[in-house]
């Protein structure tokens, strides 16, 4: 695979974040179920995904920028196994509604596990580390326009996390946002 | 509000790794997934009362 492509693959990698922050967004708002300390957790931990592809983007495909994407979908899928595990008792319906039959922790379980098995596909890919020919100008808009979108989606969920913890711990249970009940 | 303050480390992190010096942003990768475990082993040793 050129370097090209590998950018570009990045670039669509960054916009699978976005669809998942986007999504866990739409839950919130939609639905009014507000992100558990876990959930906020697992957001995080995609949201930590996106580096990886941001840095390879910028300075070209690096093994390094990939491993840290690797670390970060581990420990998402670590957050996310012990999610699924709090609720596996039979008869325990669960947190949240559920997607498709899925609970979103058990969807993040399957999406870090898929990160993982892609990141290991794209590393055996030697060619992009090699090539060292310079982006196409429309490639390079595509790509920005993905580091952008996840970088504002990121900062939407600063704003919506201060709002539902305020400055103190964030509930077990969040049912108000915390910062618009005290302004109340 | 160390989730908020997680996701705000993350969104300089990522600004840092588009627009500053490549080591700041590795460094500050570093120091935000060791963060995030801390997080997560302080949930995971804490007592709930609920299972979330």
């Amino acid at each position: 695979m050129t370097r090209t492509r590998a950018i570009t693959l990045n670039a669509l990698s960054l916009y699978a974040v976005a669809l998942v922050l986007t999504a866990a967004f739409a839950a919130q708002l939609t639905l009014h179920e507000l992100p558990c300390p876990l959930c906020l957790l697992q957001r995080i931990l995609f949201a930590t995904l996106a580096i990886g592809p941001i840095l390879n983007i910028r300075f070209g495909p690096r093994p390094s920028h990939y491993a840290m994407s690797l670390f970060a979908a581990v420990a998402g899928a670590v957050v996310s196994t012990r999610q699924v595990l709090l609720h596996i008792m039979p008869g325990d319906a669960g947190y949240g509604s559920a997607l498709l039959g899925y609970h979103y922790y058990t969807w993040a379980l399957i999406g870090f596990v898929a990160a993982i098995v892609l990141l290991a596909a794209i590393l055996l890919l030697d060619r992009q580390f090699d090539d060292t020919a310079p982006q196409p100008a429309s490639r390079r808009a595509f790509a920005q326009a993905a580091v952008w979108l996840v970088i504002g989606l990121t900062a939407l969920n600063v704003v919506s996390t201060l709002l539902e913890c305020g400055f103190g711990a964030c509930a077990d249970n969040p049912i108000v946002y915390e910062l618009l009940r005290r302004a109340a | 509000m160390e989730f908020t303050a997680l996701l705000l480390a993350i969104a300089i992190v990522m600004l840092v790794a588009w627009r500053g010096p490549r080591p700041l942003a590795l460094g500050l990768f570093a120091a935000v997934m060791i963060a995030c475990v801390a997080t997560y082993l302080h949930h995971a040793t804490d007592t709930l009362k609920l299972s979330f």
